[in-house]
């Protein structure tokens, strides 16, 4: 029954992550997903805690994208509680721009 | 939790009126430019050319500086703006100050129209300080460095503009007051654009190519030169007198200027984004005028002719100041608009991206406009050639219409959503 369980929060949680793909970075006009700003998602039957970071501390955009993830995910998952956590560490660097992402930013 | 760590821009305000009116005042500079065509071939101590300066430093440069300067500062010291409510004072002020200076230039009112101008933009310059300052906190990067230091000499700058303002009808200053007046023009070329100009984009440019530089040293020199030259500049001329001496200072300056410039070339270097976009090319030729201004100095110092001294305004307020604002209006100007309307819709519905928001088009017509009259322009007034002035400043309204054409497609952009019309 358990195993049962895991598969469907697994898949949930994949469907949770393909939303993200949704949400843009305004200034870089990339997703959050190919930009690598997602650290981690639980997801529980009650609720899904994205765990996320910014390209910079104060980010000007911080405010939007935060809000585009919590938007996103509560359309899909209308009976979730949906939470951001913000994290500085690890810190974000280019390194961790997925290969679409340098692609669709020009990135040699 | 999202809560804890994210910045809240300053609230639109005490930003986005810095930008109209500065826009509106670039298109105010080009007409008074124009009907001052043949003022251009003369002394720059003219009531036409005083207005048009003021209008250039104060409507133009420092009112899209200062709007800049609130939304960055957060940005850079990571700490919420100390007061919006300031900010918008300092906009009553600025807008009510510039106006009545570049009038009463303009007219010559001598007076109390020009005191008071005076003292309203000091009233502007002691609370952008003051946010400045308390913004900036315990805030020790080079760029912070740089704004405060900034703010500091914008202050000196307009009281000795205030104290000159006042000398005019009450005379009480023992110098010359020309030479007050090359010591007031340096203060806020090299105190308060140069070092603003400095700071701002040793954030900024790194952020817009995603680049970065090991080189902060550079920028240490940079503040050190820039600030030391200046105030051996200052004191040399008010204890011994204005001296060729100058150039030496000058070339401290310069040494400061080269510094920063190799940081940003670094920057450039260790970009990943590879694309250079109009805005950054406007930032580059912005570079060229003020590398350009530093070689025209020992002409002005070995020559009376005064028209180096309009040439040398010319490509440090119409090129080197302007082309970075041109630019820089469409990197920063659509991400406040969209910030402030779309971010909580976000996610929710299809909104435009802030690139979106602007026509991208206009802004590489824009460029070649720019180019064009600046050009024309700074040949004009080296050959003292009217008809060439006439037809450059032509091309300069032009620019300042695409201009502040796209900035209104900016401010009064609308889509339609699914619940009706969204503004």
């Amino acid at each position: 029954m358990e195993d049962v369980i895991n598969n469907v929060d697994n898949k949930q949680k994949l469907k949770a992550l393909a939303v993200l793909y949704n949400v843009m970075d305004p200034e870089l006009f990339v997703n959050i997903m190919d930009l690598g700003l997602v650290y981690d998602l639980i997801f529980t039957p009650q609720s899904i805690l994205v765990t996320m970071t910014l390209s910079t501390s104060h980010c000007p955009m911080g405010e939007a994208i935060v809000e585009g993830v919590k938007n996103v995910l509560a359309e899909q998952f209308t009976d979730h509680v949906i939470e951001v956590e913000l994290v500085w560490e690890p810190k974000w660097s280019f390194d961790m721009i997925s290969a679409e992402g340098r692609r669709q930013l020009g990135i040699v | 939790m999202s809560d804890i760590n994210i910045g809240k821009a300053p609230p639109a305000k005490a930003v986005i009126p810095f930008y109209a009116i500065g826009a509106l005042f670039f298109v105010v500079l080009c007409v008074l430019l124009f009907l001052s065509a043949s003022d251009l071939t003369g002394h720059y101590f003219s009531p036409h050319i005083l207005a048009v300066v003021h209008s250039a430093v104060l409507g133009w440069g420092t009112m899209i500086i200062f709007g800049a300067g609130y939304q960055l500062m957060p940005v850079i010291c990571e700490r919420d703006l100390y007061s919006p409510t300031l900010a918008v004072i300092s906009f009553y002020t600025l807008t009510t100050g510039a106006g009545l200076l570049v009038t009463s230039f303009w007219f010559f009112w001598v007076g109390w129209p020009m005191i008071t101008g005076g003292a309203l933009v000091v009233t502007a310059a002691l609370l952008y300080a003051v946010n400045v300052y308390h913004t900036s906190g315990q805030c020790n990067r080079h760029a912070a460095n740089f704004i405060i230091s900034s703010a500091a000499w914008l202050l000196f700058t307009v009281v000795l503009g205030l104290l000159l303002a006042i000398n005019l009808r009450f005379p009480f200053i023992p110098m010359s007051h020309i030479d007050v007046l090359k010591l007031h023009a340096h203060a806020g070329l090299v105190g308060w654009f140069l070092q603003l100009i400095t700071g701002v984009s040793a954030k900024l440019v790194p952020m817009f190519l995603l680049g970065k530089s090991e080189k902060d040293k550079l920028l240490k020199y940079a503040f050190y030169c820039q600030n030391g030259g200046l105030v051996l500049f200052l004191g040399d001329a008010y204890f011994n007198g204005l001296s060729n001496r100058g150039l030496f200072y000058e070339l401290i300056i310069g040494v400061g200027t080269i510094a920063w410039v190799l940081y940003l070339a670094d920057v450039y270097r260790n970009r990943v984004r590879k694309k250079t976009d109009w805005q950054m090319k406007h930032t580059g030729l912005s570079f060229i005028c003020l590398l350009s201004a530093f070689l025209v100095l020992p002409l002005l110092y070995g020559s009376n002719d005064k028209r180096w001294a309009l040439v040398l305004g010319t490509l440090l307020f119409m090129g080197w100041i302007t082309g970075i604002i041109l630019g820089k209006t469409f990197k920063t100007l659509p991400f406040i608009v969209w910030n402030n309307k779309f971010r909580l819709l976000n996610g929710k519905v299809k909104v435009p991206m802030p690139k979106h928001l602007y026509k991208e088009k206009l802004v590489q017509y824009q460029f070649w406009c720019f180019l064009f009259a600046l050009l024309l322009l700074v040949a004009g007034i080296s050959f003292a050639c009217v008809l060439l002035i006439r037809v450059a400043l032509m091309a300069w309204i032009i620019t300042a219409l695409l201009y502040v054409y796209n900035v209104g497609v900016v401010l009064f952009y609308k889509i339609e959503t699914n619940g009706g019309r969204n503004k």
